[in-house]
């Protein structure tokens, strides 16, 4: 605590002392010239009309020398000047307005030198980020992962501070469109002190996102943050296998490769379209419907990537056993029982070796978004059945794909940011999204046509929220759970308007005070004191739920007439 | 020997002196008091306040205030004085002894500075 104190009035005062050394000669300069000047005007005696002999007073001096040197001039007071007096005024004015002009000149020069200013700005987040009076999150690196992350927080209302070492990011970040102003800090996020200026140790922080795009740079954060601040959690973005191991090495509490992400998310595609469908409507505030790609069972996948983004799709294909074909312009590392094709893919006469006529679906993930623009275009004029997966590699290349209809845009920015939100906002959508990895397809399919019946043929706008039954959340449920009445969880899904219909969601997950996990549980389900909720419907319906979970009278009605 | 520790001392010392110079004699009389040397008791004062500027160990910072509070004084007594002759016309002895009272607080803080720089050069290890 004590060094932590120390460590900010440091950086507090800098800028103020870094002025007043600067300012030491000019200063110095100013009061010898002026002290010289007065002293002068007061021994040299003049002379008054009437011819009698006088000497300036002290305050006449100053007031004379005052106006002269800032050259505003008002004359000669308060009789006319002798020529002696003449004489030692050139001299003052001279010599003060030069050493008057030299200070301010010194003053502005060190106002508008870069290095003062950043200092100040500094300084002034940083007074700014320790006033802070809500919980925030700490983002390193205001990439495409931090953009979208500090954007899809926003939306549940989690407030973000921000530190990049660069200051043209730093100024886009101004310019983001967020509900609150964003606290920017530009400097290293790799020095600890940046970290500690970025508020690691204020309680209010509640975690620390590595998510610039250098391994070495987020390792560094990671293990600052672990001794700095060891109650923080840190999420880190990690490009390598070897990476990902030294940080889950001292408990980084998440880890996110996007390669393998990646890769997941395609076979997942591939063999489960619905957990797919469901997973990205959970996981991402901008997707509000669910949309399910319709995947022929059979045919073989062509994979245009290289690097360590082709070694990953390979693992993963070979995992979910989905015959395939690589094209890539170096040989893979690994062989197996399918076919390696020498090329970019951006010719057609490739794409044909890689018999493109019968395949299901291209997978375009060079690292060159040009590139895989190519090839999918290529590849739709040779198939036009073809479903087909790009890569965005530059956040400036998203209008092209976003208007391109391909079937699935592989965004890393936006695949972190993802799996970030999901585990941010709140444990129990993290808790479901472990079960849905698991669940047979045929369940997920049963789960999108439970709530398609519930919205009855309406596509509304999807949202999920969570739900806990305790006296805070749910006061208007709690006086029934011990009496003969034992509300279900079916009660809870009941509008309280006319008629009690139903309301247009379902419970996705329910989790009991002792741990237990109840995933898709039925509307037959007895509810308990604690259980905690995940539910998932139409956008606006869990107003009518909080409103019905609120009002113990309204609450009984619901219970006496349920069918 | 370094020059920038000499001027130090040098703007020190000399504006305690100055300043002593300027209170000694019946406090009353403004023939004991001489103007000039008033005035630069002053400008070394201000001089030597600057000189401590920058300095950011904790004797720095109170070296710094001894001198701004000699400074608070030295001026305070300035304007009295200015005022006295200037807009009233007539320096009354009320107004001689404040004056000078003011420079002997001045003068106070002034040793304090003095006594801090002796401490820290004897602490010195050559």
């Amino acid at each position: 605590m004590n060094s932590n104190t120390r460590g900010r009035s440091r950086i507090r005062g800098a800028a103020m002392w870094l002025l007043l050394l600067e300012l030491r000669t000019p200063l110095i300069t100013l009061i010898i010239t002026y002290s010289i000047s007065v002293l002068g005007l007061v021994l040299i005696p003049g002379v008054t009309p009437e011819g009698v002999v006088y000497h300036l007073s002290f305050l006449d001096a100053f007031y004379l020398v005052s106006y002269t040197a800032t050259t505003i001039g008002f004359g000669e007071i308060p009789h006319p000047f002798t020529p002696s007096q003449k004489l030692w005024m050139l001299f003052v004015m001279y010599s003060t307005v030069i050493a008057w002009l030299y200070s301010i000149g010194s003053v502005l020069a060190v106002l508008s030198d870069p290095a003062f200013r950043h200092l100040r700005s500094y300084q002034r987040s940083v007074s700014r980020i320790h006033g802070i009076k809500y919980p925030y999150w700490i983002v390193c690196g205001y990439g495409g992962a931090g953009s979208q992350l500090i954007r899809f927080l926003d939306q549940s209302g989690i407030r973000c501070v921000m530190i990049d070492s660069n200051v043209t990011r730093a100024d886009s970040a101004r310019l983001s469109d967020l509900s609150y102003e964003l606290d920017i800090l530009v400097g290293d996020v790799a020095e600890p002190q940046t970290l500690v200026d970025a508020g690691v140790q204020r309680a209010l922080c509640r975690g620390m996102l590595a998510l610039t795009d250098q391994d070495q740079v987020n390792l560094t954060v990671a293990t600052n943050t672990r001794i700095l601040a060891p109650r923080v959690p840190v999420y880190a973005r990690s490009a390598t296998d070897a990476n990902t191991r030294n940080l889950r090495s001292f408990d980084t509490e998440v880890v996110v490769d996007p390669f393998r992400v990646a890769a997941r998310s395609v076979t997942q595609l591939i063999r489960k379209p619905n957990a797919f469908a469901l997973y990205h409507e959970l996981v991402d505030p901008d997707l509000n419907q669910i949309e399910v790609v319709d995947i022929p069972a059979s045919g073989h996948w062509i994979i245009c990537a290289t690097g360590r983004m082709a070694e990953t799709m390979v693992e993963a294909f070979v995992r979910e056993q989905i015959p395939f074909c690589l094209v890539s312009s170096k040989a893979p590392g690994s062989q197996g029982d399918w076919s390696w094709i020498q090329g970019v893919g951006t010719e057609a006469q490739t794409l044909r070796e890689a018999r493109i006529s019968e395949a299901v679906g291209l997978v375009a993930a060079t690292n060159d978004d040009g590139d895989n623009l190519s090839i999918l275009l290529t590849a739709q004029a040779e198939n036009s059945k073809l479903i087909t997966v790009a890569r965005r590699n530059k956040p400036t290349s998203e209008p092209v794909f976003g208007q391109g209809h391909f079937n699935y845009v592989l965004r890393e920015g936006r695949i972190i940011a993802q799996e970030m939100y999901a585990r941010i906002t709140t444990p129990l959508l993290h808790q479901f999204l472990g079960q849905l990895e698991i669940m047979p397809e045929a369940l997920v399919d049963g789960i999108i046509e439970k709530l398609n019946v519930r919205l009855s043929g309406e596509r509304p706008e999807l949202a999920h929220f969570d739900l806990t039954l305790d006296g805070d959340e749910a006061p208007g449920v709690i006086p029934f759970l011990q009496t003969a009445m034992a509300p279900k969880l079916g009660d809870l899904l009941v509008d309280p308007g006319l008629d009690h219909p139903s309301m247009p969601l379902i419970c996705l997950l329910l989790v009991r005070l002792n741990g237990d996990l109840v995933p898709f549980p039925g509307d037959g389900l007895q509810l308990e004191e604690g259980d905690r909720l995940l539910l998932w419907g139409a956008m606006g319906a869990h107003h009518r739920l909080h409103f019905l979970v609120r009002r113990e009278d309204l609450f009984e009605t619901v219970l006496s007439t349920r069918r | 020997m370094n020059t920038q520790r000499v001027w130090f001392a040098f703007f020190i010392v000399l504006a305690l002196t100055l300043n002593f110079g300027f209170f000694v004699g019946e406090i009353d009389n403004p023939h004991h008091h001489n103007p000039y040397e008033f005035f630069f008791a002053l400008v070394v004062s201000l001089i030597a306040t600057v000189l401590k500027i920058g300095d950011r160990s904790h004797l720095g910072a109170v070296l710094l205030a001894t001198s701004l509070v000699a400074d608070l004084q030295l001026i305070a007594a300035a304007v009295m004085w200015g005022y006295a002759t200037q807009v009233t016309g007539e320096v009354s002895v009320g107004v001689m002894a404040s004056v000078v009272s003011l420079a002997g607080g001045a003068m106070l803080a002034n040793v304090t500075s003095v006594v801090l720089l002796i401490a820290e050069t004897i602490q010195l290890k050559r």
